[in-house]
């Protein structure tokens, strides 16, 4: 079984930076902002998924809905 | 010469409505007969999307990082993305047989938009936002559709109380797409011809509840109750016609993604969340809210819940989710537990519920893209997961979306015809067998790491 969660060692200073500047911020953790930043990084490279614009987004979603694929 | 291969895809069609009708389905009879026929498993979940990319690329959805319609974006509470051509990054059949030169021609195949490359035609699906947009490959296939057809029909309105209105939309959709499949079959070059008709599973959302007397809103006497068998015998009458057109050397597989069964109701999977205390709101839902706009105190939630044909939960774990609690090392316990709460729901009058829970993490030998924390069958899918909230209930009759009269069932179909062999048979299979068993059938290459099994 693959495990949801892996330690990553990053140096003590960066820890205390991150901890610092997430004082009174929506992240809970250094593990929460680390993981954001990151994912963040990674979808740059990515392919880019928005293959839909807002408004036709928003039309196949109603349309989702009213075929019982989503609510 | 190499044979041909016609995939006739109809997207939800149940083993009880077509072998147990078969008498009155005589071209579906004739391939049954001729043929190896039996129940097709559908994959986890057993959905539309992923089960036709499932079927092309022989992968799972674990694998092809497909676990419904919508994702999360990475683990943002409220940023999802559509499911759509690009999310399906592993080989189908018609990639492989492209490779050796061969074309295909592909109708409606789930999800193909935007239109993808391949070697051959295509014309995309029904998540195509509307018939103005691009949505062929050539792109010039486009015109030479609607001019001999019109727009391609895509899809239905649906959530429609005028179930006449509903109907004959169905009916129009669906000569609209035998219109043009029977042209491109006879006009196009092809090794590969594969199409898939979504106005079978439109008529089961629909009419279900009119047909079926164990469902608890069926009226006898009611003007639509042979609505559904009268819609397959009209598929049975088209696909006969097709197979007119086709000659000797071409086999063919008839076979559905995953089956339908009577909808007991929907239940509402976010208020429960909210009475067990893993859902904490800082202010009361609306009634019918979504959880997208529920006022959510993240601070203080443990878990919440997305509705559909299966419920997909997650956990606000922190590390992972912006604001997450549940701490990374007591995540799996947490789970565990939570899973517990789930498969002892009970139903509206006290009834035990056959609820299944899944952990992708164990359910998926490889585990790819946005996926839940647990996939949720309430009561062995009868009951849809409503995602919506605020009711005064947990257990709605209907469709929190609108009336809906089925759900989804883990098993489809399949009727595979090859004319150089002798049938008759009747042999349950799987839908990861499918792409193996069209890539031996076709002589394409042999792939490494398909799990499925070849059906011979």
């Amino acid at each position: 079984m693959e495990k949801e969660f892996t330690p990553v060692s990053i140096p003590t200073s960066l820890y205390k930076k991150i901890e610092e500047k997430i004082k009174g911020t929506e992240f809970s953790s250094v593990s929460s902002y680390v993981t954001k930043v990151l994912r963040e990084s990674l979808s740059k490279n990515e392919e880019n998924k928005e293959v839909f614009s807002a408004e036709e987004e928003e039309k196949i979603k109603e349309r989702l809905k009213a075929l019982g694929y989503i609510d | 010469m190499k044979k041909r291969l016609l995939v006739i895809g109809l997207d939800c069609a149940a083993p009880a409505l077509v072998f147990d009708r078969v008498a009155e389905l005589p071209n579906l009879k004739k391939l049954m007969d001729a043929g190896i026929h039996g129940k097709l498993r559908s994959c986890d979940p057993p959905i539309t999307i992923p089960a036709w990319m499932v079927m092309a690329t022989g992968r799972d959805p674990g694998q092809l990082g497909l676990y419904g319609f919508r994702h999360r974006r990475g683990y943002e509470y409220n940023k999802m993305w559509i499911a759509n051509s690009t999310a399906v990054k592993e080989k189908t059949v018609w990639d492989y047989l492209g490779e050796q030169g061969r074309e295909s021609v592909l109708v409606s195949v789930p999800p193909s938009y935007p239109p993808k490359p391949v070697r051959g035609k295509l014309i995309s699906c029904f998540i195509t936002p509307s018939s103005e947009q691009a949505y062929t490959y050539p792109a010039e296939l486009r015109q030479e559709i609607e001019e001999r057809f019109g727009p391609f029909r895509f899809d239905v309105t649906f959530r429609t109380e005028d179930r006449s209105q509903v109907l004959s939309e169905i009916y129009q959709m669906t000569e609209n797409h035998f219109e043009v499949i029977g042209y491109l079959l006879q006009d196009k070059n092809w090794s590969l011809f594969w199409f898939v008709e979504i106005g079978v599973d439109r008529v089961h959302h629909a009419f279900w509840k009119f047909m079926d007397r164990d469902h608890h809103l069926y009226e006898p006497g009611n003007p639509y109750e042979t609505v559904i068998p009268d819609y397959y015998r009209f598929l049975d009458e088209k696909i006969g016609q097709l197979l007119e057109k086709v000659d000797d050397r071409t086999a063919v597989l008839v076979v559905s993604d995953h089956g339908a069964k009577r909808m007991k109701g929907a239940f509402c999977v976010n208020d429960w969340l909210i009475e067990q205390g893993d859902l904490v709101v800082t202010e009361p839902p609306q009634r019918g809210e979504s959880v997208d706009k529920l006022k959510i105190d993240w601070t203080r939630t443990r878990a919440w819940g997305w509705g559909g044909y299966y419920a997909r939960i997650f956990l606000n774990v922190e590390g992972r989710e912006p604001q997450g609690i549940i701490r990374p090392e007591d995540y799996e316990a947490a789970r565990d537990e939570l899973a517990e709460r789930l498969r002892a729901i009970r139903g509206p009058r006290g009834e035990e519920w056959k609820t299944v829970v899944i952990k992708p993490q164990e359910h998926y030998p490889e585990l790819n893209g946005e996926y839940p924390d647990l996939m949720v069958y309430f009561d062995d899918l009868y009951w849809r997961s409503a995602g919506t909230l605020g009711y005064g209930t947990m257990y709605l009759e209907e469709n929190d979306t609108g009336p809906d009269d089925a759900v989804h069932d883990y098993e489809g179909i399949y009727i595979l015809y090859d004319p150089k062999k002798k049938g008759g048979r009747e042999q349950d299979a799987n839908i990861l067998d499918i792409a193996p068993t069209i890539l031996r059938l076709l002589e394409g290459p042999e792939v490494p790491g398909l799990r499925g099994k070849v059906i011979e």
